[in-house]
C-alpha cells in the first residue's frame, strides 16, 4: 500500500513498476508490462527472472502491452523521486500546466500540501465522501463511486515564472531553470506556453487522468488556474512473436524511445535524470530533475507522402523494425556503428538519431530521458489533421540535456514535417518522501530558514 | 481542503437525526423574506433595465454611434446583474443576450440578435444603419422580460441558486473577455454578475452566520478580492471601467482563481440552506 518506496534496486521488476500487488496473476501481469520477453521468465521464477534480460525491458518508452493493464495497477508514491519519471510509461498521459495564486511562503506550503493530498488519494484509489445530495457531490463521479489507482501517477514540476515572480522564492531557483526561449524551427503559441507549475498525468485510461485533473481543479480552484494541457497517448500493442518488447510507434509510424536509456539502471538514472550533490543545485532541489515539455506537431499528411528511403534517412532508423540503418536485419535495441559510418552513408549525418546522439564520448553527458505521448488535436483550420507528439523528456542539467540536443537538432531535415508549437522548462520536485512529509517540502524549508 | 465544512451524508442515510439537521435546518420557510427582497431587487434592475435600453435604442435609431456606444455598457449592467432570473426564460435570454457564438453563421447570420448583435455593428462597422430593427426587437424584448418577470412567483432554490449561477456565467464568459468581445467592456459586465451574487449572498447571511461563519469568511475573502481588483480598474470616479484587454495577466488570473472558488463555495448554498 502507501509504503515507502526505495529507490529501486536495478532490474527490480516490482520497485521500478510499482504495481506492488500480492497475487500470484498480478506478478504475472506486472512482469508481463515490463516487456513481452519478461512473459517466460515471469512464468519460470517471478521477477527475479527479468534480471536475465538485457537493458531494454526497463525503457520507459517500451509500448504498453494489450490485456495488460489493469485498473488495481498501482504505483507507489512515496519515494526519493517522484513517480511518473522513470516508470514505465502507461497508454495515457497529459501535461496540465497552471498559474499558481500563492504570494507567501505559506500559500505556497498550502498548495503544496493540498496537492499531495489529492496525489495521495487519487494515485492510491478509494471511496470519495459522499455528501447529503442536496449538496454538489465530493466527486466527479466518472470512474464511479469506488476510483481505482489505474497506474495513475501525479508529477509535479515548477515553471520559471513562480520563482521568477516572487522575490522571497527567486533566490531558491533550481540553477539551470529558465524560461523555454524559441528554436529556429518553432511557432510558439503563447496560449500553449510556459507556467509557474505543471502536473505530468499519467494512467492506464484516459478516464483516469481526466478524473485526476478534475479532481484538482475542484479542490484547488482558488490557488490553481490552468492555463494550458495537452493531451496524448501510447499505442498499446500486441506482444510480438518474438516475444520482444517494443517502443511503441509515435505518428510518424516510427518507434519512439528505442535508444532511451535503462530507467532500470540506478547509477545511470542518478547520473543523467536525477539531481546529485554533484550538480551544485540548492540543497532541496536533491532528487528531482528538469523536465523539458514540447508540444510538437507533426504534419502527417506530408510526411506519409515522403518516400520510405526518406522517412527512414530523416530519422535514422528503419520504418518496420526499428533497427539502425547499419544494421537493418538486428533489433531496434541495437545500437548503430558510426565509428564505421563516418561519412554517413548508411546513417546520414543529418538524420534526427544522429544529431541527436552522435555516440561519441563527448556527449554522453547530454542523454536525456524521453517519455513522450502521441497526440490527436483533430483537424486545423486548414483541414490539415492536427496531430504530433507531446514531447517530455527529464535530465538532471537542462542546458547538458533537453538544451544541447535541441541545438543539434536545430536545421534538421526532419523540420519539414514537425513544427513545435508548445511547451516549457519546468523542474520536476524531489518525492515525497513518507507520509505526512509533502511536495516541496524542502524547498519550503529553505525558504523559510533564516538566510546567511 | 475546502470541502471540510461540507457534512457527510454517511450519517445522514443512517437515519442520523444530528446530521441531517445540520443542512435541513434552514426550512425553506425561512426564505420568504430574503426571497422576497430579491424581488424587488430584480424588478428594480428591470425596470431601470427597460429605461435604459429605450435610450440606447433611440441613439442607435438616431444613428448616433458615440451616444450608443457610450450607453452600451452601462444599459447591460441591469441585465447581467439580474441574470439568473432572466435566464429562465430562454428565449428572451437567447433574444437579448446570445453571442455570435451561438449561431452557425456567427455575425453574419441573420438570426443573431439583441446586444451583441448590435454591439457587433457600433464597434466594428462603427455604424448603427443596420440594426435599427434589431434595436426595436430588442426594447419589446426587454419589455416583454419585465411583464414576465413582474407576473413570475420567485423560486427560492432559483434566488438562491442564482449566486453560483452568477459566478459560472463570469467564468464561463467573462473571465476569457468573449462576452463583449467587440466592445471590451467586460469588466462592467463582470461588475454587475458580481454585484448580482453578492446581493443574494448578502440575503440569505443572516440564516446561516452562525453556522456557517468560516464559509462566509472564504468568500466574503473572494468577493473581496475581486473588487479589489476591479477597483483598480475605474474610470470616470467609478463611474466605469477600462478596455478589459487593460487587465494584466496576473490581474486576470488573481480573479479567476476568485471566482472559481466563488463558483465552488456557492455551488453549496442551496444545500447549506436546506434547499434542492
Ligand atoms: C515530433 C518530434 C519527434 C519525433 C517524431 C522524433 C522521433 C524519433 C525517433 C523515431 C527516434 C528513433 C528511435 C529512438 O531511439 O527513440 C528518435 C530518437 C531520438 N530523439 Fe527524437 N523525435 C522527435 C523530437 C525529438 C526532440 C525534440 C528531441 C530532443 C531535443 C529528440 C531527441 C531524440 C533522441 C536523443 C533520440 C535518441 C537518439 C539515439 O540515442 O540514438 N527527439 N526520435
Ligand atoms: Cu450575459
Amino acid at each position: 500500500m502507501m509504503t515507502k518506496q526505495e529507490t529501486p534496486a536495478p532490474r527490480d521488476v516490482t520497485a521500478r513498476k510499482g504495481t506492488r500487488i500480492p497475487d500470484a496473476p498480478t506478478n504475472r501481469r506486472m512482469a508481463l508490462k515490463m516487456g513481452v520477453a519478461a512473459l517466460g521468465a515471469a512464468w519460470m521464477g517471478g521477477v527475479g527472472a527479468a534480471s536475465r534480460l538485457g537493458g531494454h525491458e526497463t525503457n520507459v518508452t517500451n509500448a504498453p502491452v494489450t490485456n495488460i493493464a489493469s485498473p488495481e495497477d498501482r504505483v507507489p508514491f512515496f519515494g526519493k523521486h517522484q513517480s511518473g519519471v522513470i516508470n514505465l510509461r502507461p497508454a495515457n498521459g497529459m501535461i496540465a500546466s497552471f498559474s499558481v495564486l500563492a504570494e507567501t511562503p505559506d500559500a505556497l506550503e498550502r498548495l503544496f500540501r493540498r496537492l499531495t493530498e489529492r496525489a495521495i488519494f487519487l494515485t492510491h484509489g478509494g471511496t470519495p465522501p459522499e455528501y447529503d445530495p442536496r449538496l454538489p457531490p465530493a466527486d466527479s463521479g466518472i470512474l464511479g463511486p469506488h476510483i481505482p489507482p489505474d497506474a495513475l501517477t501525479i508529477t509535479v514540476s515548477l515553471g520559471n515564472s513562480l520563482f521568477e515572480d516572487r522575490p522571497w522564492l527567486k533566490p531558491h531557483k533550481p540553477r539551470r531553470l529558465i524560461r523555454m526561449t524559441r528554436f529556429p524551427n518553432d511557432a510558439l503559441d503563447a496560449a500553449l506556453c510556459h507556467g509557474d507549475l505543471n502536473l505530468q498525468i499519467c494512467a492506464n485510461t484516459q478516464d483516469t487522468t481526466q478524473h485526476a485533473l478534475r479532481d484538482i481543479l475542484k479542490n484547488l480552484a482558488d490557488q490553481l488556474v490552468l492555463r494550458w494541457m495537452q493531451e496524448g497517448n501510447v499505442p498499446v500493442i500486441q506482444p510480438g512473436p518474438d516475444g520482444l518488447a517494443e517502443s511503441a510507434r509515435n505518428l510518424l509510424g516510427f518507434r519512439d524511445g528505442s535508444a532511451n536509456p535503462d530507467a532500470g539502471d540506478e547509477a545511470l538514472m542518478n547520473h543523467l535524470v536525477w539531481v546529485g550533490p554533484e550538480r551544485n543545485e540548492p540543497a532541496w532541489a536533491l532528487g528531482g530533475s528538469y523536465q523539458a515539455v514540447r508540444i510538437i506537431r507533426n504534419f502527417v499528411e506530408r510526411w506519409d507522402r515522403a518516400p520510405l528511403w526518406e522517412q527512414e534517412a530523416f530519422i535514422g532508423r528503419t520504418k518496420v523494425t526499428g533497427a539502425p540503418l547499419d544494421k537493418p536485419y538486428a533489433k531496434e535495441s541495437d545500437v548503430p556503428d558510426y565509428t564505421r559510418d563516418p561519412e554517413g552513408e548508411k546513417t546520414p549525418l543529418d538524420s534526427h538519431i544522429r544529431l541527436a546522439n552522435d555516440r561519441t564520448p563527448e556527449t554522453q553527458d547530454n542523454i536525456i530521458l524521453r517519455r513522450p505521448f502521441n497526440y490527436f488535436n483533430g483537424v486545423a483550420k486548414n483541414g490539415q489533421l492536427d496531430q504530433g507528439l507531446l514531447f517530455i523528456c527529464y535530465q538532471a542539467d537542462l542546458e547538458k540535456g533537453f538544451i544541447t540536443v535541441q541545438r543539434r537538432l536545430d536545421g534538421e531535415p526532419l523540420e519539414e514535417y514537425l513544427k513545435p508549437v508548445g511547451g516549457g522548462y519546468f523542474f520536476t520536485l524531489p518525492g515525497v518522501a513518507h507520509e505526512g512529509d509533502y511536495f516541496g517540502s524542502a524547498l519550503i524549508a529553505a525558504v523559510r530558514a533564516p538566510a546567511h | 481542503m475546502n470541502i471540510k465544512h461540507l457534512i457527510p451524508t454517511m450519517a445522514l442515510l443512517a437515519g442520523s437525526v444530528a446530521s441531517g439537521v445540520a443542512l435541513a435546518q434552514s426550512a425553506p420557510l425561512d426564505l420568504v423574506g430574503p426571497v422576497a427582497e430579491y424581488k424587488i431587487y430584480v424588478s428594480e434592475n428591470v425596470d431601470q433595465l427597460a429605461r435604459e435600453t429605450a435610450k440606447f435604442v433611440a441613439a442607435v435609431k438616431a444613428g448616433d454611434v458615440a451616444r450608443a456606444k457610450a450607453l452600451y455598457a452601462p444599459t447591460r449592467v441591469y441585465y447581467e446583474r439580474v441574470e439568473p432570473i432572466a435566464e429562465l426564460f430562454s428565449d428572451l435570454d437567447a433574444a437579448i443576450d446570445s453571442r455570435a457564438d451561438d449561431y452557425e453563421g456567427a455575425e453574419k447570420d441573420p438570426e443573431f440578435p439583441g446586444f451583441h448583435r448590435i454591439e457587433y455593428s457600433l464597434w466594428e462597422k462603427n455604424s448603427a444603419s443596420d440594426v435599427k430593427q434589431v434595436a426595436d426587437k430588442l426594447l419589446a424584448d426587454v419589455k416583454e422580460l419585465q411583464a414576465r418577470i413582474g407576473k413570475l412567483t420567485f423560486p427560492p432554490e432559483v434566488v438562491v441558486g442564482g449566486a453560483a449561477v452568477l459566478m459560472e456565467e463570469v467564468a464561463a464568459t467573462k473571465i476569457s473577455g468573449e462576452e463583449n468581445r467587440y466592445s471590451k467592456v467586460d469588466l462592467w459586465d463582470f461588475k454587475a454578475n458580481t454585484d448580482g451574487s453578492y446581493k443574494i449572498v448578502e440575503l440569505v447571511r443572516p440564516l446561516i452566520e452562525k453556522k456557517e461563519a468560516k464559509f462566509l469568511a472564504e468568500v466574503d475573502k473572494n468577493f473581496k478580492t475581486v473588487y479589489d481588483i476591479l477597483k483598480l480598474y475605474e474610470t470616470n470616479g467609478g463611474k466605469g471601467y477600462v478596455s478589459y484587454e487593460k487587465l494584466t495577466d496576473k490581474d486576470r488570473t488573481v480573479m479567476a482563481a476568485a471566482i472559481n472558488k466563488l463558483a465552488e463555495d456557492l455551488s453549496t448554498l442551496r444545500g447549506k440552506l436546506g434547499l434542492k
